[in-house]
């Protein structure tokens, strides 16, 4: 049986289960067992951040692999930019994983999830991974890194930044090629609207299911997610159009801002 | 060996179908590997297959085969590549790709360009040069994580030296078609 489709469940809900992981890492299933500090850019907030970011990077790694497994007979070009990107991905850990080892991390320090992994391969069509994946998690990954370079910058710490300049830059070509064939997949065969729109509906109930506090406000990742603002001059070079631009401003409660780019 | 036009497609054709199966084979160890480091170098090595892949594939198509024209290897070698995709243990998978597995595929593209000509099929000597010196940087990163991880992960050499002797017991993998009819895959 393919590891995609082995499946867990989590507060009720069924998801893919983990990836392997060594021993020496803890692995979460809800946003309560992730370790937060109070002071979010002291010594060891600064090691759980990149620790945190470099299982992230893991898991987009193994997505993009596992695409590659479980579409073979999809567009050469596009398996191309999918093996690709897993290769970025790779880079993407080795460089966290060298940052952290030089501000004294390790390995298994810090508790990590697998939520993105967990959600994306109950996916049955490519197109609707590539749109939970690389069009809202990647995507969701370039708004924060836009803001997240000023907060290393403001402790001092150029050598993160470049990290993450350099991890942005490839990330906003993964939303660009999953945004480009998605249209192209979705305008030869109408059906897929509907794959993709379930799943997407997928990810925004488990996301409030796993995340959200009980009184159904927004979940602490969405609220600090929206705080940190939206990409918008990356979201452009990753081939959003304006208009889904202006819906994601929406969304975050920034309708404002959509009518002040509208004026310029 | 003396090639002629169609078997050189052929020869491509198969080593397309070798380059997509180390790609996919990679891929599927990618998640089902549990340590980090092994994951990044596997992770790596797939762009790698998928070049190499691409640029055999558009080879074939100026041999008068079509773009990406794959070829499953003959049934011996194809039921070796099943067996050693099947390895779970992460020494056992790291043994394969590069202690079996690139080094045999380094001899078989010699074989290739042993039976060709450098001035005439100069553009598939260049694919393959590439190949080759992408293949040594492999092996070179592969030396490398094993240095790293030499306290974590133990090899057994017996297994990798059984594995190449089947591998080198196979003589012809190619298929040949006849004129100039191509010949098809007998695997999917």
């Amino acid at each position: 049986m393919s590891i995609a489709a082995r499946r867990k469940t989590v507060q009720g809900i069924q998801l893919c289960a983990d990836p392997a992981r060594e021993a020496c890492f803890r692995v979460a299933q809800s946003d309560s067992e992730m370790q937060v500090f109070e002071d979010s850019m002291s010594e060891a907030a600064r090691r759980e951040r990149l620790h945190r970011h470099m299982n992230n990077e893991m898991g987009a790694l193994e997505i993009a692999a596992q695409c590659l497994v479980d579409f073979p007979d999809a567009p050469w070009d596009l398996r191309m930019q999918l093996a690709r990107q897993a290769s970025d991905e790779s880079r993407h850990v080795a460089g966290l994983y060298r940052r952290l080892r030089q501000l004294g991390g390790r390995k298994g320090e810090f508790p990590i999830g697998n939520f993105e992994w967990a959600v994306t391969n109950m996916c049955d069509t490519l197109a609707a991974r590539l749109a939970i994946q690389n069009r809202t998690f990647e995507a969701g990954q370039m708004d924060l890194l836009g803001a997240l370079r000023k907060i290393w910058r403001s402790v001092g710490d150029e050598t993160t930044v470049e990290v993450l300049e350099h991890i942005l830059a490839d990330e906003i070509n993964h939303v660009r090629f999953a945004n480009r064939w998605i249209r192209t997949m979705v305008q030869e065969d109408r059906r897929l609207l509907l794959k993709v729109a379930s799943a997407v509906r997928f990810l925004a109930e488990t996301n409030t299911a796993l995340s959200a506090p009980s009184n159904g406000a927004p979940s602490d990742a969405a609220k600090k997610h929206t705080d940190l603002g939206i990409n918008i001059e990356d979201r452009r070079h990753a081939d959003f159009n304006e208009e889904e631009i202006n819906e994601i401003l929406r969304q975050a409660g920034m309708s404002t801002f959509v009518a002040a780019e509208g004026r310029g | 060996m003396g090639l002629i036009l169609r078997e050189k497609a052929e020869y491509l054709g198969t080593f397309r179908w070798l380059e997509v199966f180390l790609m996919e084979t990679l891929a599927r160890w990618v998640p089902t590997t549990p340590e980090m480091e092994v994951k990044v170098l596997m992770g790596r090595h797939i762009w790698d297959a998928a070049q190499h892949a691409d640029a055999l594939g558009k080879r074939t198509f100026e041999l008068r085969a079509p773009l990406h024209y794959t070829l499953s290897p003959l049934t011996p070698y194809f039921e070796l590549m099943k067996e050693l995709a099947a390895v779970e243990d992460t020494p056992g998978r790291i043994q394969v790709i590069y202690d079996v597995l690139l080094p045999a595929l380094t001899a078989r593209y010699q074989e290739y360009l042993d039976g060709s000509d450098s001035l005439l099929d100069e553009p598939s000597y260049r694919v393959i040069h590439g190949i080759l010196g992408d293949y040594a940087r492999m092996r070179q990163e592969n030396d490398a994580l094993r240095k790293e991880l030499k306290d974590m992960l133990v090899f057994d050499a017996s297994r990798a030296e059984e594995w190449r002797r089947k591998e080198a017991e196979i003589g012809e993998i190619v298929p040949r078609g006849s004129g100039a009819t191509l010949a098809v895959g007998a695997h999917a």
